[in-house]
């Protein structure tokens, strides 16, 4: 027994030596997955995702003939974990840049890859990482989440309150639509565009009801619900991940809510309809990205590649989320090239290289990247989908700069 | 205790001592140069894993003077880390306190809301114990922190400090070699705090209550009394956490003490070894390791073998749970007792015993 564990630890030990094959010319990335932590269920196709878009990337000529070399690995959203992997990624493993997951950790680090100047290009879009003064180093491909609330407000004000006849009466009468939340109080991801949001209600007139405090892992949501009732919504924000939103909508049906739903980008997915079922019909919400397989530049390669290096999951299983460590990984790679073109392969050359990001979008539905040293959210434009039939289709793409350009300069600027 | 032959002492002082011989004199000497050099010679990612080190050395010594040394089983532990940790914060942030202060404060906090939730085990124990000090992490965290001190100041869900606010006498601390100084030196002071404290009268009630309070109280031990003060004193270590945990990320939020942050604190002394000083530095350094030396094993395999990382890492959360039963079915002692047999094995050799 002993001989086998001490025989066991030397081979783990020894093999990384035999593995650690020596490449010429490499650029190091690191990334931070959750696979194993509460954000496992989006976090699991990201990955795959990630891997395949980096095996893309290397097929296709790599940075410049340089061919990227990925070190991923899971942190369980321990916060503790994400630190020494990334300080390992850093002074171990030397990556150029990191790809982040989660606002638990993006926030966390925030503070850290501005001292230490390696960009951080996250899944998390919390509007808060935009101001390049606070957090010079922090990035992402899609529009923030604040953005995200407030179009999907927008487009749900123009399309169904001012449209639907549903609504005909109430606006007759001179009434304020009425919103109210379900989120988790605790959760930085959910939390984070909340202030926006009430914001935004105040801006084009909506009545805020009470927040309901919703669990990320909630299988049932029927107090919250009861509660948010009695206020008779118009339409209920959902800021949680998939699964709970699921819960909630069904809920919502069950007991008649009455209100129509708005899903912020990490509840929207294909899961949902397959969780929520009927109960998801006419549930609008935002994608950064086209969804896995619809028609969209550079969609082929996806699944090809999908199929390719995972052939043991299912392409009915795959989701938008894959799709999301595409953009993630394209959007790394641009900027290394260019960083690379001006011979500044390094972490401030990859800052500045992401900041002359103008209009870029690798395809894949991906709204163009606008990135500049004084401001780095990545656009403005935000594409809104409703489910119908079990299908997404595209309702609106909301333009936030065009409709308040003084705002968008002004208060709708870094939170 | 062991004791080579021709060593005698002549005043209770050297009997007493912690280290009786110039050999384990001239050992620990080694130890305190090596763990002081450390920053000198290791590159900041092993600093920074010694850090972490550190900083679960001071988490988990509460749990141990609690549950292997007081008998009081505490699932609630990251509760009072966080007091201490968001004491020392807002002391800087709001409050305009210099950063020994407000972390001074956020020890007496954390030691009196410690108390708060020992009340309960003045009547109490064993499995309803456990719930009342799952309450104090629900209660805390996730009610209070989450709801209401979260939002303190319009940041919503998190404090972020600003660089350069955090400094002990002038001095600022930020990047890994600083923090590494600061937890040293506030885990070689909690440790030799608390392993004399054991062996006053105080630590003997504790070991008496641990081992059966009512022939404690027989004694003559005021049970609920030292009950309160092995709660403070847990709550006050949890607050020096706390405040290390600050300068490591100038960064909180109430994600950093879940639950089960408490339960892997459980873990880290049932792998190191209940009722052991040595036992909490061994499991911290255990776990922590652990995870480091599955990534030199993982990472480099993973360009031979991508589906390493992202369908076979679930393997490390199983491990975690597989070394404690591993540990509970062959080591119920822990590290420390086998630490005790290898000092042992070569003490005595090359006799058997």
């Amino acid at each position: 027994m002993k001989r086998l564990a001490l025989g066991v630890l030397a081979l783990a030990l020894a093999l990384p030596a035999l593995a650690g094959t020596v490449w010429a010319q490499e650029v190091r990335l690191g990334s931070l997955n959750d696979l194993t932590g509460p954000t496992s269920d989006v976090g699991k196709d990201a990955a795959l995702g990630i891997r395949e878009a980096v095996q893309y990337v290397n097929d296709t000529g790599g940075i410049n003939g340089k061919r990227i070399r990925l070190f991923l690995y899971d942190y369980g959203y321990r916060v503790p974990e994400a630190i020494t992997t990334y300080k390992r990624f850093r002074d171990f493993d030397k990556v150029v840049g990191v790809l982040g997951w989660g606002t638990g950790d993006t926030e966390a680090l925030a503070p850290t890859v501005g001292k230490d100047r390696i960009p951080y290009l996250s899944h998390s879009f919390s509007a808060k990482l935009t101001d390049p003064k606070t957090t010079p180093y922090n990035f992402f491909y899609g529009t923030d989440y604040s953005t995200n609330a407030r179009a999907a407000m927008t487009a749900w004000h123009d399309e169904v309150w001012m449209k639907d006849s549903r609504f005909a009466e109430a606006r007759g009468k001179g009434e304020k639509p009425r919103i109210v939340m379900f989120y988790m109080f605790a959760s930085p991801y959910a939390s984070a565009p909340i202030k926006a949001l009430k914001d935004h209600a105040a801006l084009m007139g909506f009545e805020v009801g009470p927040d309901q405090d919703v669990s990320l892992t909630a299988l049932d949501t029927k107090s919250q619900v009861l509660a948010a009732k009695a206020f008779r919504p118009h339409l209920a924000w959902h800021g949680n991940t998939t699964m709970s939103v699921a819960a909630t909508v069904k809920d919502a049906q069950a007991l008649g809510l009455g209100a129509d739903h708005i899903v912020n980008n990490w509840g929207f997915d294909e899961n949902l309809i397959r969780l929520a079922g009927p109960a998801a019909e006419g549930v609008m919400g935002i994608a950064v990205v086209a969804f896995y397989g619809q028609s969209a530049p550079l969609m082929d390669k996806v699944v090809e590649y999908g199929k390719k290096l995972n052939p043991g999951v299912p392409l009915e299983a795959r989701v938008i989320r894959a799709v999301q460590g595409w953009a993630q990984v394209l959007m790394m790679a641009e900027g290394m090239r260019r960083a690379d073109r001006a011979g500044k392969l390094n972490g401030p050359g990859l800052k500045e290289a992401f900041e002359t990001l103008r209009g870029w979008t690798p395809g894949l539905a991906l709204q163009p990247v606008t990135v500049t040293a004084t401001d780095h959210r990545p656009g403005s434009v935000v594409p809104i989908y409703r489910i119908k039939g079990g299908k997404f289709e595209s309702v609106k793409n909301v333009d936030l700069k065009a409709r308040w350009p003084r705002q968008w300069e002004g208060e709708f600027f870094g939170y | 205790m062991y004791l080579p032959s021709g060593v005698f002492h002549e005043t209770y002082a050297a009997s007493h001592a912690w280290w009786q011989t110039g050999f384990v004199r001239a050992k620990m000497a080694l130890l305190l140069v090596f763990v002081v050099m450390l920053p000198q010679y290791a590159n900041l990612y092993v600093v920074s894993v010694a850090n972490i080190t550190l900083y679960t050395i001071l988490s988990a010594l509460g749990v141990q003077l609690l549950i292997g040394y007081c008998g009081q089983i505490t699932l609630g532990h990251a509760a009072f880390l966080a007091v201490g940790a968001y004491t020392t914060a807002m002391g800087v942030l709001f409050w305009g306190l210099p950063y020994p202060l407000a972390a001074v404060l956020g020890c007496l906090l954390a030691g009196l809301w410690s108390v708060l939730f020992g009340l309960p085990s003045a009547r109490i124990k064993g499995f309803y114990q456990i719930m009342t000090t799952m309450a104090a992490q629900f209660i805390t965290v996730d009610f209070i922190i989450t709801r209401y001190v979260s939002r303190v100041g319009g940041r919503e869900h998190y404090f972020s400090l600003p660089p350069g606010t955090i400094t002990i006498a002038g001095w600022p601390v930020d990047g890994e070699v600083k923090v590494y100084y600061l937890a040293l030196a506030l885990t070689l002071l909690s440790l030799v705090g608390l392993g004399n404290l054991l062996r006053t009268r105080v630590g003997r009630a504790w070991i008496a209550i641990r081992d059966n309070d009512i022939a404690a109280e027989a004694m003559g031990v005021n049970v609920v009394y030292y009950k309160l003060l092995a709660f403070f004193a847990a709550g006050v270590l949890a607050g020096v956490a706390g405040a290390v945990w600050i300068p490591n990320l100038f960064f909180v939020s109430p994600e950093h003490f879940q639950l089960s942050w408490g339960l892997w604190l459980v873990g880290v002394i049932l792998i190191g070894g209940l009722g052991s000083l040595h036992g909490v530095v061994f499991g911290a350094i255990f776990v922590t390791g652990i995870l480091e030396l599955l990534k030199f094993a993982v990472i480099p395999l993973s360009d031979i073998f991508p589906a390493l990382t992202e369908r076979f890492l679930y393997v490390k959360e199983a491990a975690f749970g597989l070394a404690i039963v591993l540990f509970l079915l062959y080591e119920p002692r822990g590290l420390a007792y086998r630490w005790q047999q290898v000092k042992n094995y070569f003490n005595l050799w090359p006799f058997a015993y």
